[in-house]
Formats: structure tokens, C-alpha cells, sequence
């Protein structure tokens, strides 16, 4: 029977595995560093969509130093730039293409900024490198801050009632009550986060990191095999990915357990 | 300041949503004073909630004032005594009132000790030492020190609602709200949570008690507010409001509920 897959083109790839090996590394390091600049930014768009800073409030009070109830004036002291901003952000990041970011970033924003051209682990370009672990880090930054928000929504209110009858601010609430509680509810959603990291991550081989696809498409410019060394990528990010989920799945359940002791 | 001095003086409250469509307080006026163990009675959506959560501005009123020491708290900005304007400090004044909810509200995440001692720490800048202290002579007065290692979780609803109790007076407050405090609880548990409340209104705690339990409100309260509709219909000691009431609907509420 034909098929499209060769046996015998397996073993030619085998002078190009240094390539995988390489391939895994830059995958790996480029989910990690995206998983932490994503939360940082996350974190700080979640909290300014959830924050109630109206400059604008003193407009919209009456003679008495009440706060109007309707009116133009109410809006407007209601509006809150910080929340704006970070909803812009969150939905322009989410209703474009990755594809698009990372070029934009790439040619656009670090064609201006220039990067030193060095090898980290004698190997990985930073000048490519970090523009794709930015443009990947901006762009989960606004599908984290969405995640962290449910997150610190999920919370029942009656928590931040209890805690601001007690006399903690805003700031103390968020620090020592919500977020505690907030974290543990959304580390899975974060850690599935990462996995999906992990499979969009393959993208930046188009400016030229060099992760498991960019070793693909090294072998098929030297060899013209394809659908082999496509397998192998297939392989491995499924190695990446599926232990990955299930290890969090297994957090999951013990952390669940946990809260019925 | 002695037993019987306002303190907390409220006219004319309103709390409207949906641009006035909907009227939760409609124009309350009540004084409560010093030493006061005011229970607040009423059917369900009566406002008698909004009220209380009014007090310590949970609840921003629409309009009418709330005085607590001299100061109307419905203002974000006012003049104080050398007549310079200074923004209303919402979470000092939250520190002097304390509540208690219906669902306890505990921190889950936090140990009895936790729970007690986090304000008194970040508010007051109590020393942990000195806060700890505190906190288990207030958790003995109410039969659980030795649960303070434990967590929320593994109390009883009785005993939570115990410690959000000495939770609330661990930060020392002039009076204490509480939000239909026995309402989320099972039968044979009420009693506990009363007792507390009572041993609080003989040491002479300023109270304000959301409540369904008649009972206590005629044995402990030394005045009853009934509401309706969101407006106050009737005011005045235990004997009046229960043995004599006057209005209408508070005779159609006690039938039903005596």
C-alpha cells in the first residue's frame, strides 16, 4: 500500500536531531518567559479593569457633596481611565491575530529598539528571541488578565464586605484577602494557559527563533523531507503538552480535595 | 460620652436604584444612641438590610444624611471644625462600626487566629503578639480559644458566627451591626449566637440588630424599629411595638410571624 509517510525517510533525519534537541530547549524557555510576563502584565490589567479610580468624581457631585445619580455628569464621573485603557488593550489583543502582533513587534516596535545580537546557550539568538517572547508575553497577557479577572470576581462577594467593614482599604482587601483565595482558584486556568503557550509558541519561527518548527523547516530546506520531520515536531509537542495537562488535571484534584477536608 | 447620647443621627435616607425606580430606603429618620440595642424588624425586602449597610456606607445612600460623631458620612467631602475641607476617611469610619453578616463572611483561607488578628495588625498596627493576646481573650469569652488554630471550615455555623463576632470587636468598634445574624443558621444553633449577643448589650455595646428572632428583639432590644417598604412605620420600645402596635401593616406583619 502507498502511503505518504516513509519509514526510510526517518533515519535520514537523524543527523539533524542536535536541531530538535535545540528546538525543545527554545520552546520550553519561550513558554516559560511568556507564562511570566504574560501574569505580570496580566495582573496589573486585571486589577486596573477591577479598580474604581474615577478622576473625573468630583464633576459629578452636587452642592451637598452628594453623588449625582443621572445625568451626563454622573457618566462622566463615573468613567475610569484605567479600566479603559486595560479593556482596549485586552480586546484589540484578543480580536487580532498573533501572526500580525509578532510582526508588528518584530519589524515594527525592535526594528527601533536594537537589540545586542548574542547567543544564549551558544545557540539561541536573543535578537530574535526576545522579540517573540514579548510579542507572546503582550499578547497572553490579555487572555491571563481575563482569567485572573473571573478569578477575583469568582470570589463571593461577602469577602471584600467583611474585609471593608473591618477597616482595610482597597489595597489591603485585594492583598491579603482576594488575591490568596483568587490564585488558587485560577491556577489550573493558568497552567492550561501555559499549554496552550507551549503549541502557539511554534508561530515565532516565522522571525526566525529557533524552536521545533524552525527545526522542521531547517530539514526540509536541507533534505525537501516533510511530512516526516512534521511527525516528529507532532511527537514532540504532544510529549510537551499532554503530561503537561495531566499533571494539572492531578493538581487539580488535590487541590479540590483539599477544600472539602 | 455617656449612655444616651446620639450617635448615630439618620434623616431622611434614601437608597434608590435604577434611577428611582426602585425605592429600597424612601426617606428614613432614626436616632441611635449610645447604649442603644436597636432591633430592626420587618418583612423580607422591606430595607431593613439596606439600612443597616447604609450605616457603614456598604450601601451608598441617594440622599438624606447619616451624622455618626458630628460628621454626616453621606459626604464625600466636608468642613471640619477650623472649617478646612477634608475628604471623608470611609475606612476609618468602618472601623469604628462593626458587622456582623448573615453568612459570616469568615476569610477562608485564614485561621480563626488569622481571621481575628489581620485588621487589629494592618489597620491598627497592633503588634502580632498583642493582637494574638486580644484576640484569644476575646474567642475564650465566647467558648472557642481552643479553635483558634482551626479553620472556618471546620467550625459549625454556630461558631463561626461566634468568632465573626469577636472578629468584629476585635478592632474595638462604637457600635455593632448585625445583618440578620442567625438567619443562615440551624435551629439548634441560634442559641449560642443570642447568647453572645446578649452578654454584648449588658456590657452596654451600642447595637443595631437586623432580625427575624421576636423573641430576642423583645427580650434584649430596648427599642424595635419596624419597617416596610422601605420606609420606617413605626418606633418605640419592645412593649409598644409588640403589645400595642398602631399601624396596620405592623399588626399584619406581627400576626404573622408571633
Amino acid at each position: 500500500m502507498d502511503s505518504f509517510i516513509k519509514l526510510s525517510n526517518f533515519p535520514k533525519l537523524l543527523p539533524y536531531s542536535q536541531l530538535f534537541w535545540q528546538g525543545i530547549l527554545v520552546t520550553v524557555l519561550l513558554s516559560v518567559f511568556t507564562v511570566l510576563i504574560g501574569f505580570c502584565i496580566a495582573l496589573v490589567l486585571a486589577l486596573m479593569r477591577l479598580s474604581n479610580f474615577r478622576p473625573l468624581r468630583f464633576l459629578a457631585l452636587d452642592q451637598d457633596g452628594h453623588q449625582k445619580q443621572q445625568g451626563f455628569l454622573a457618566l462622566v464621573g463615573r468613567f475610569n481611565p484605567l479600566d479603559f485603557l486595560a479593556t482596549a488593550y485586552v480586546e484589540i489583543l484578543r480580536s487580532t491575530p498573533v501572526i500580525v502582533q509578532i510582526f508588528i513587534i518584530y519589524y515594527g516596535v525592535f526594528s527601533l529598539i536594537k537589540l545586542p545580537s548574542f547567543l544564549m546557550f551558544g545557540f539561541i539568538r536573543f535578537d530574535r528571541f526576545f522579540p517573540g517572547v514579548v510579542a507572546l508575553g503582550l499578547n497572553s497577557g490579555a487572555y491571563l488578565c481575563e482569567i485572573i479577572r473571573a478569578g477575583i470576581q469568582s470570589i463571593d462577594g461577602g469577602q471584600t464586605e467583611a474585609a471593608r467593614s473591618l477597616g482595610l482599604s482597597q489595597a489591603q482587601n485585594m492583598r491579603y484577602i482576594i488575591l490568596p483565595q483568587a490564585v488558587k482558584n485560577i491556577l489550573p486556568a493558568i497552567a492550561n494557559e501555559f499549554v496552550i503557550i507551549i503549541k502557539e509558541s511554534a508561530i515565532t519561527y516565522t522571525i526566525g527563533v529557533q524552536d521545533i518548527m524552525s527545526a522542521v523547516n531547517a530539514v526540509k530546506g536541507a533534505t525537501f523531507i516533510i511530512i516526516e520531520p512534521l511527525l516528529v515536531a507532532t511527537a514532540i509537542y504532544f510529549c510537551l503538552c499532554f503530561p503537561t495537562s495531566k499533571l494539572i488535571a492531578y493538581f487539580e484534584r488535590r487541590m479540590s480535595r483539599g477544600d472539602r477536608r | 460620652m455617656a449612655t444616651g447620647d446620639n450617635l448615630i443621627q439618620v434623616t431622611d435616607l434614601k437608597k434608590y436604584y435604577n434611577m428611582g425606580a426602585i425605592k429600597a430606603l424612601d426617606g428614613v429618620t432614626a436616632d441611635i444612641r449610645r447604649g442603644d440595642v436597636m432591633a430592626v424588624i420587618g418583612p423580607s425586602g422591606s430595607g431593613k438590610s439596606t439600612f443597616l449597610r447604609s450605616l457603614n456606607l456598604l450601601e451608598e445612600p441617594t440622599g438624606g444624611s447619616i451624622v455618626f460623631e458630628g460628621v454626616d458620612i453621606t459626604r464625600k467631602k466636608y468642613k471640619d471644625a477650623s472649617g478646612k475641607t477634608v475628604t471623608l476617611d470611609v475606612d476609618a469610619l468602618r472601623q469604628k462600626m462593626g458587622m456582623v453578616f448573615q453568612h459570616f463572611n469568615l476569610f477562608p483561607h485564614m485561621t480563626i487566629l488569622g481571621n481575628m488578628t489581620l485588621a487589629p495588625i494592618k489597620v491598627k498596627g497592633l503588634k502580632q503578639e498583642e493582637a494574638e493576646a486580644k484576640a484569644l481573650a476575646l474567642l475564650d469569652r465566647v467558648g472557642l480559644k481552643d479553635r483558634a488554630e482551626a479553620y472556618p471550615i471546620q467550625l459549625s455555623g454556630g461558631q463561626k458566627q461566634r468568632v465573626a463576632i469577636v472578629r468584629a470587636l476585635a478592632m474595638e468598634p462604637e457600635v455593632m451591626l448585625f445583618d440578620e445574624p442567625t438567619s443562615a443558621l440551624d435551629p439548634e444553633m441560634v442559641g449560642e449566637v443570642l447568647d453572645v449577643m446578649r452578654e454584648l448589650a449588658r456590657e452596654g455595646m451600642t447595637m443595631v440588630c437586623v432580625t427575624h428572632e421576636m423573641g430576642f428583639a423583645r427580650e434584649v432590644g430596648n427599642r424595635v424599629l419596624f419597617m416596610s417598604d422601605g420606609r420606617l412605620l413605626e418606633q418605640g420600645t419592645p412593649e409598644d411595638v409588640f403589645d400595642h402596635p398602631q399601624h396596620p401593616r405592623l399588626r399584619d406583619f406581627l400576626a404573622k410571624v408571633l
